[in-house]
């Protein structure tokens, strides 16, 4: 009797141990560069970490630039994290590195994948259209304008028209004070690139038709811009920060904008200082924006691929998705996103945006996209200086992307 | 006859135990720097022989190219121009912060009232992280800078320069910050030197009758000819490998115009996923350092002879 109860203390000792060792969750961690967005992301990591006790996420910010050294790092090493957040237009370079994995059999009896854009779900395949993740949130740009500043020059209404983007602009800059019609960035990073991009296919030009009079006729619109003295020159070493700060700063009268910055904008209280107003960027032959956006994926590494594709599908659910966007200003990646967000149709600056998606183009996806960037920007801070004129610098942006182009062809 | 043979061979045999002796003192160095440095040299090596790019890297379908990263590297203009930058901002820097860094060095050398604190508080710019001097960098060379704004008011110029716009003046900026660190690292190095030389060979200089000139030609110069060399060497090094300056203050533009080895090498292999040509041009810059390393080596070798 005495053994008999001995051995059943063991049984049940053993049984606990073993049901404590299964409730233990596997700790994964997950790599963003969310700034303003932090906020949002970890509101979601915690409703998942006490939901659910199969894994438990822990969120590490890693700075943009950072970030990727560690993915290409990590492509050699094997070091990543469990979960990694990138930059939508240059998924396709990592996923062609093996940094993500392949999760398309993960996904396939999950229903809500029909409700996503095409646009930003594509921007998580490959050429053969497996799924390597899922996009979180989407951005476009607009045309932010200082209303007090137009109307004092004599406009009510933001251009349309890229010959009144022009006018408005020659009106507003005030070269004695220092302050400049428009501000855009045209750095020499991916930010330049994201910018001039809704120029280049407002003139009806493509990335694959870079080597067209359309595209020479969208860089020499912006060149004159800085040539007149309505731009400043150093917009070359502006990010889309810094040109946000010259706007709000006073020194530029209208700004390339995109949707995250309607978060800064409330942050730093602008309202309170002028009047401001959102619209489509103005027509060349036709509407253009750009999208961005962030995505994130189960990496190579990781530790328990079936729970954080589970994780990644309670983010991205309509109503998650939703939330996150109202929180961080920026786009659902889901149609019917919208039913839970009802700030997208009664903000006037978010409705701007949801408009101008419809015009939106992609960066891609292509594996090779940085260099393609790299010969975008690089054409564009030429003519901006002055260093080659419009025609030429197009044409050795050509000379750069077409060769690329044949050997992989970019889906547009 | 036996005694002076037993005795000989007892010295080789010490010989040979000292001899054995030094090698194992050398051993963990020499271990350290295989691991450390022989490993990724040769790594890097043998990248830069392949062909890894994006295309061929998870396929791993990259071939030995031989030396076609090295020949495409050298018919590439950029690279050509980025490798000119280089010597530029080198040669630039290493002339103006070593004569004002002597200048100062010989200035701080007199022991005038203050001269301690003052000479403290030009360090605070070598002891900056160097991101943080880019970020002044930029500011200070912006249109608006102070720069601008202290040349138009003293009427050097009419209009602001744009100093990191225009790719003939982006130069200037980024070797004027390099500078305002580099001088006061060479008048802290040298005035370490100087204080080496003892007062009482100028004292009986000056009562040979010997001008100030000559006690700087003949008594400093020659007596801290060892310390020249190092922070001439020293400067030399930190500067032709220079990386965080220019990625902070000017991402390496407008245009290339003040893009170095370092951040060339940088941008191949992290923005643009061509790791083996990253990696050519990482041994271009290793050789032009060794190449150095090594005639630094030799002066000091006949130095000590």
């Amino acid at each position: 009797m005495k053994r008999d109860i001995l051995t059943l203390g063991v049984v049940l000792l053993v049984a606990l141990c073993a049901n404590l060792a299964a409730a233990a969750p596997v700790e994964v961690t997950l790599w963003h560069y969310f700034e303003h967005e932090a906020d949002a992301l970890e509101k979601v990591v915690a409703d998942y970490n006490a939901m659910q006790d199969e894994i438990y996420i822990v969120p590490t910010f890693v700075s943009r630039d950072e970030l990727m050294n560690q993915y290409t790092i990590g492509a050699i090493s094997g070091q990543l994290p469990d979960i990694g957040m990138v930059d939508s237009p240059d998924m396709a370079s990592y996923i062609a590195l093996g940094v993500f994995e392949d999760i398309t059999d993960y996904l396939k009896d999950w229903d809500d994948l029909q409700y996503f854009y095409e646009g930003p779900l594509s921007s998580c395949m490959d050429a053969e259209g497996r799924i390597y993740g899922l996009p979180n949130n989407s951005n476009c740009l607009a045309l932010l304008c200082n209303m007090d500043m137009l109307r004092a020059a004599g406009y009510n209404e933001p251009p349309k028209t890229w010959d009144e983007l022009l006018e408005v602009a020659a009106a507003t800059t005030d070269a004695s004070k220092g302050i400049y019609g428009f501000a855009m960035s045209a750095i020499s990073n991916e930010e330049g690139t994201f910018q001039f991009i809704p120029w280049l296919y407002a003139s009806g030009a493509k990335v694959s038709s870079i080597d067209s009079p359309e595209a020479v006729e969208a860089l020499s619109f912006l060149t004159t811009l800085v040539d007149k003295g309505y731009m400043s020159k150093e917009v070359i070493n502006w990010g889309q920060g810094d040109a946000y700060n010259a706007f709000i700063g006073g020194r530029a009268a209208m700004l390339e904008s995109g949707t995250w910055q309607i978060a800064t904008l409330d942050r730093d209280k602008v309202h309170e200082s002028f009047e401001y107003q959102y619209a489509l960027l103005p027509m060349g032959k036709q509407y253009a924006s750009v999208i961005g956006g962030e995505n994130f994926g189960i990496t190579t590494a990781c530790k328990a691929k079936d729970a954080c594709v589970e994780f990644l599908k309670f983010m991205q659910s309509a109503k998650n998705n939703a939330q996150w966007c109202e929180i961080a200003g920026k786009l659902p990646v889901r149609r019917d996103a919208i039913d839970h967000a009802p700030f997208l149709s009664e903000d006037e600056r978010y409705v701007v945006f949801t408009e101008g998606m419809n015009y939106a183009v992609a960066r891609g996806p292509h594996p090779e996209w940085p260099i393609i960037s790299e010969a975008l920007y690089s054409a564009l801070q030429a003519a901006l200086i002055g260093a080659k004129t419009p025609q030429q610098a197009i044409k050795d942006a050509a000379a750069v992307i077409n060769p690329i182009l044949e050997v992989t062809p970019i889906g547009e | 006859m036996q005694a002076p043979q037993g005795k000989r061979r007892l010295n080789i045999s010490m010989t040979t135990k000292t001899k054995l002796e030094g090698l194992l003192f050398v051993l963990p160095g020499f271990l350290y720097t295989v691991a450390v440095l022989g490993y990724p040299l040769v790594y890097n090596f043998l990248l830069s022989l392949r062909n890894v790019d994006v295309r061929t890297f998870v396929r791993g379908t990259s071939t030995f190219v031989g030396l076609a990263n090295f020949k495409a590297l050298f018919s590439n203009p950029t690279f050509l121009l980025v490798l000119k930058n280089t010597f530029v901002f080198t040669f630039g820097s290493l002339v103006f912060q070593f004569t004002i860094g002597f200048a100062l060095a010989l200035l701080f050398a007199k022991r005038f009232k203050l001269a301690g604190p003052v000479r403290g508080l030009l360090l605070i710019a070598y002891m900056m992280p160097m991101s943080v001097t880019a970020m002044l960098g930029k500011n200070i060379f912006g249109v608006s800078g102070l720069i601008n704004d202290l040349l138009l008011k003293v009427g050097l110029i009419q209009q602001p320069v744009e100093w990191l716009v225009n790719t003939s003046t982006a130069m200037i900026g980024v070797v004027a910050m390099n500078c305002w660190v580099g001088i006061p690292f060479n008048m802290l190095i040298l005035t370490s030197g100087l204080t080496t030389i003892p007062d009482s060979l100028y004292d009986s200089a000056a009562v040979d009758g010997a001008t100030g000139w000559q006690r700087f030609r003949y008594i400093t110069l020659p007596l801290l000819r060892p310390a020249i060399l190092a922070v001439l060497m020293l400067g030399f090094i930190y500067t032709f490998k220079a990386f965080d300056l220019m990625f902070v203050m000017t991402a390496g533009g407008p245009l290339n115009s003040t893009d170095v080895l370092g951040t060339y090498a940088y941008q191949l292999s992290f923005t643009k996923y061509q790791f083996s040509l990253g990696a050519a041009t990482g041994m271009v810059l290793f050789c032009c350092l060794l190449v150095v390393g090594l005639f630094y080596l030799r002066l000091i070798a006949a130095e000590e002879d």
